[in-house]
């Protein structure tokens, strides 16, 4: 299996506070990779480093072998990295329907155009409709994003995110804030659209990592002490020290 | 044949009705004001692709507008001394759309690298700069007094010459037609909604593989081009340009048109042109204090009805939509509500028409005419008249007001529980 995503010694500093600490981490093709660790680990950040929103103070990063770290998130994610956030990130003001539409334009080539109609794109329309499906928002299509509840509001950030096709795909607490119920959608939900695709995901409930991740890393104030699978995770004598056994987040 | 011209029939009847606009107001007055609103709803729409389609509020659109002008006199100028070729005079506005562009895409390479404030403040900057190279380059701009031209130049195509006002008319109307059919269809391409998108949320955008600075670049060199070939009609309208067509002011002015007409929907800008220009040419003639009045309905948007005029039609439609008896509901406390407010306008207006009167044209004498009345603008009683007007109005709108938000209230609630019930 070849490497999908690989961090080398990367670091990341805040003025004098330094968040990410050396960190190395190779993220297989088409494995669910969970990363888990306490509030203020880095998880987030770590997020913004691969996908651009931040720059790093050292180290690099490649996707599919090519260095990514010096691209604009926009480049990043025409290279195939999608992400979502921690904190529901949509167009708001916009219709349902337009928020996933919108994320699958530029994988359609439809770039910058301004002669093209969307409206009248069948291939463009057709594969909104796939996408509304998957993500089951058929029927608030056409209602204003902004005006959804926040587990459906989740739901379409999902959507957009894999709108592109992007083969490797970053959530951040996709399920942060659910109800058991909602919940137990939203995992469905991730592990159908992660199928053949490389996934990481930052997760706090323990029973959703254990239950959809390949390989689970664990990172404790900026450094991965620990990446295995989800069995060996939870033998590792370091991890419980550190962080299973003290705190459950 | 009729099935085809069916997606665009409201565009067939507005253009009828305003090709027919000239049949009904004779007035070589109304003619002026027609031919200056259509200049006004292309440039503002064309403002609108940058404020209300791409959120970015720029303080100095009038350089494009303004630019493309001057160049458009000058060519004329040339044409008619025959230092230059016969180019028609139908297809100026093209001369212009290449000069806004070609302007536009030089400032706004540079200005949309920042958003919000420092975008604002960078377009502000731009615009004192180009005002005051009309006044140093002498030789382009001809300072203070602008330049003429003459727009009866080469020969006359089927007997059209462009000297008399309704032959210019129709060639602005024309024009309108077109800018505003292709700005409207922009809004519809993966440009436009990605427009769209940047604006609501430009960090989401880059995850989507958009670049938001070229999206906001591209933006603002479409804002321009349309700019630059209303400014084209603005100098063929006149037969003249001057530094005050690219200042701040009118700068200002399309902002005004498009913000108080309603920024966040399309027809927004078209409301706001047609409903200032027509107020500032007639309440100009009136009053002394009519920028004051605009100032003041421009704040009372801002404050009250952010989404301008279009916005507060908008809101209703989904009441519309559900159930037509409830917008009829809201009828009745909607007109209590605005005669309350229009009675303490009243009192304002008439104590703004007095100080003004006072401080500026009274030379002793004190008649003065208001809502084609006389009053005496020395004496007390008129003063109390109008006070009183304002405390009414004040009095009734505390009343009015509170029934008018509870019948909106509740019909938003009725629309909202049947969206759920569906
Ligand atoms: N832009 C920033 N500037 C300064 N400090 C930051 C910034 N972003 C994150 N941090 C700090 O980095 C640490 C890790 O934050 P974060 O990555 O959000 O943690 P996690 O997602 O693991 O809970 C926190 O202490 C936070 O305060
Ligand atoms: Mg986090």
């Amino acid at each position: 299996m070849s490497n999908s995503l690989k961090l080398t010694n990367v670091s990341k500093s805040f003025g004098e506070a330094k968040i990410i600490k050396n960190l190395n981490l190779d993220i297989k093709k088409n494995e669910r990779h969970a990363i888990i660790g306490p509030n203020g680990a880095g998880k987030s950040t770590l997020f913004h480093l691969i996908s651009g929103h931040y720059k790093l103070t050292s180290g690099k990063i490649t996707l599919n072998g090519d260095v990514i770290n010096n691209l604009e998130p926009h480049q990043i994610n025409r290279k195939g990295l999608a992400r979502s956030f921690q904190v529901t990130n949509i167009f708001p003001k916009m219709s349902v329907y337009e928020n996933i539409r919108c994320g699958i334009l530029w994988s359609l080539d439809f770039k910058y155009s301004i002669i093209k109609l969307v409206n009248k794109n069948k291939e463009l329309n057709k594969k909104t409709n796939v996408i509304l499906q998957e993500v089951n928002l058929q029927h608030c299509a056409h209602l204003p994003a902004g005006l959804l509840s926040y587990a459906d509001q989740r739901a379409l950030e999902i959507g957009i995110t894999i709108a592109g096709g992007a083969d490797t795909l970053m959530l951040d607490e996709p399920t942060a804030g659910m109800s058991n119920s909602e919940t137990e959608r939203a995992v469905n939900l991730i592990k159908q659209i992660s199928e053949n695709r490389t996934l990481v995901v930052v997760e706090h409930d323990m029973g959703v990592v254990f239950d959809l991740a390949d390989r689970i890393s664990v990172l404790v104030y900026g450094e991965i002490i620990a990446t295995d699978t989800p069995n060996n995770i939870r033998k590792n004598k370091a991890v419980q020290a550190a962080y299973l056994g003290t705190e459950e987040h | 044949m009729l099935n085809i011209l069916k997606p665009f029939s409201t565009w067939i009847i507005i253009a009828a009705i305003a090709a027919a606009l000239p049949l009904i107001f004779e007035s070589s007055f109304a003619l002026t004001l027609l031919s200056k609103m259509g200049v006004l709803i292309i440039f503002t729409v064309a403002y609108n692709m940058l404020l209300g389609q791409g959120g970015m509020l720029s303080f100095g659109h009038a350089i494009y507008f303004g630019l493309a002008g001057y160049a458009s006199i000058h060519i004329l100028n040339g044409i008619g001394e025959e230092t230059l070729p016969y180019f028609p005079t139908v297809l100026f506005p093209l001369i212009g759309a290449i000069v806004g562009l070609f302007f536009g895409s030089i400032v706004g390479y540079v200005s949309t690298r920042r958003a919000g404030t420092a975008f604002a403040m960078i377009s502000l900057g731009f615009c004192e700069m180009v005002t005051a190279m009309t006044l140093i380059f002498v030789i382009f701009f001809n300072g203070e007094d602008g330049i003429q031209t003459d727009r009866m130049v080469g020969p006359e195509p089927f007997g059209v010459s462009f000297g008399p006002q309704i032959e210019v008319y129709y060639l602005i109307l024309f024009w309108v037609l077109l800018t505003v059919a292709l700005m409207y269809i922009i809004t519809k391409t993966p440009f436009g909604r990605m427009s769209n998108a940047v604006r609501d949320n430009p960090e989401r955008a880059a995850f989507i593989g958009y670049s938001v600075r070229r999206v906001r670049w591209q933006a603002f060199a479409l804002s321009s081009m349309f700019a630059g070939a209303a400014g084209s009609l603005h100098a063929i309208n006149y037969e003249h340009i001057g530094f005050e067509s690219v200042s701040v002011v009118q700068s200002g002015a399309v902002l005004f048109m498009a913000f108080i007409g309603g920024a966040g929907h399309f027809l927004g800008p078209i409301i706001g042109a047609i409903g200032l220009t027509y107020l500032d040419s007639t309440l100009a003639d009136i009053t002394e204090a009519w920028l004051l009045y605009l100032g003041l309905t421009f704040s009372g948007i801002v404050m009250f009805a952010p989404g301008g005029l279009a916005g507060l039609i908008v809101m209703h439609g989904p009441i519309a939509r559900t159930n037509k008896n409830l917008l009829f509901s809201l009828i009745k406390p909607y007109l209590l509500a605005i005669g309350s407010v229009i009675t303490g306008l009243l009192g304002l207006i008439g104590i703004i028409e007095m100080l003004y009167f006072r401080s500026l044209i009274s030379k002793g004498e004190g008649e003065i005419i208001i809502f084609w009345t006389e009053f005496n603008a020395n004496g007390i009683l008129s003063w109390l008249i109008f006070i009183g007007l304002i405390l009414l109005g004040i009095f009734l709108s505390k009343r009015t007001f509170p029934v008018a938000k509870e019948s909106w209230d509740n019909a938003i609630s009725v629309v909202k529980t049947e969206i759920s019930n569906e």
